[in-house]
């Protein structure tokens, strides 16, 4: 495995074309796509928070899975406006499916994720497994 | 961070110029948006069919008293602040694309809506504020006889 020194400059860069690719999609009436905004970090105690931002969804319409160390988060949501009696004023919103996964490392325990939805943002839990949380050793003499 | 920050700011605020110069045909014109602040919260604003105007905007994470809802002069006016976690002040991210910090968003009401009449509900992270039109502005049919 060749390890690549990582650069947020680069990942910010393609997350920024990204979202600026979406912006002219909406100018130009392309097809829109809904991309939740999501953090992933690392607490003190080595465990992987993962926040997705899902206002107004149902808990039964998101779907969270853990395959092969890529944690995927996916779910549809629509809209209560009335297209047949209503007139949109703004749309800045985006409805329809997502679909968003991360690689997490070997170490962590798949088997202990714990996920909840509280007001309009999942988070997802995933601890370390035991055996790769660092020890502490004693010196002996 | 903090550069990401900025970055998404001064996106927001060219989507914002954008929106502006496109008025006409993205929003038909129909209210003055001025909004500022780290993060602009997005906001769908429609009529229904009974003529109520409803306006929805996405603040995942936020706390309800975390929310400032003011009407003043036909401007409606919606504030907040959403802070991170306390547990991630001392975490190791691994990517960041929320936002967070103040915002404040305005938008100018039709002369039409009846502000003492506004009602606002927040749940699962979505503001919703319904504001009905005031009676006197609602259509009316009116009955016709035409004699001959």
């Amino acid at each position: 495995m060749t390890l690549v020194r990582w650069n947020p400059t680069r990942e910010l860069a393609s997350m920024e074309i990204d979202r600026l690719n979406r912006m002219f999609e909406d100018f130009v009436g392309g097809v829109r796509t809904w991309m939740p905004a999501v953090d992933v970090y690392e607490t003190s105690d080595r465990e992987y928070v993962i926040k997705a931002e899902l206002p107004e969804m149902k808990r039964e319409d998101i779907n969270v899975t853990f395959e092969h160390n890529v944690l995927t988060l996916t779910g549809e949501r629509r809209g209560d406006f009335d297209a047949n009696n209503g007139t949109y004023h703004r749309n800045e919103r985006y409805f329809g499916k997502f679909a968003r996964s991360f690689t997490l490392p070997a170490t962590v325990d798949g088997n202990r994720i714990t996920a909840a939805y509280k007001d309009g943002v999942l988070t997802v839990r995933v601890p370390q497994r035991e055996e790769a949380k660092p020890k502490q050793i004693e010196v002996g003499e | 961070m903090s550069a990401q920050w900025d970055m998404m700011r001064e996106l927001s605020s060219m989507q914002d110029r954008m929106n502006r110069i496109w008025g006409t045909m993205y929003d038909r014109g129909r209210e003055d948006v001025s909004g500022h602040g780290a993060w602009l919260p997005p906001v769908d604003i429609y009529e229904t069919a009974d003529k109520e105007i409803v306006l929805k905007a996405e603040l995942a994470g936020l706390k309800r008293d975390a929310i400032d809802l003011t009407v003043e002069n036909n401007t409606l006016t919606i504030r907040g602040q959403r802070q991170p976690d306390e547990a991630a002040a001392d975490a190791q991210f691994h990517r960041s694309e929320r936002v967070f910090g103040a915002f404040s968003r305005s938008f100018t009401l039709p002369n039409t809506v009846d502000a003492a009449k506004v009602k606002a509900e927040y749940r699962d992270g979505v503001l919703t504020v319904r504001l009905p039109r005031r009676e006197e502005t609602r259509p009316r049919q009116i009955a016709v006889d035409v004699q001959g």
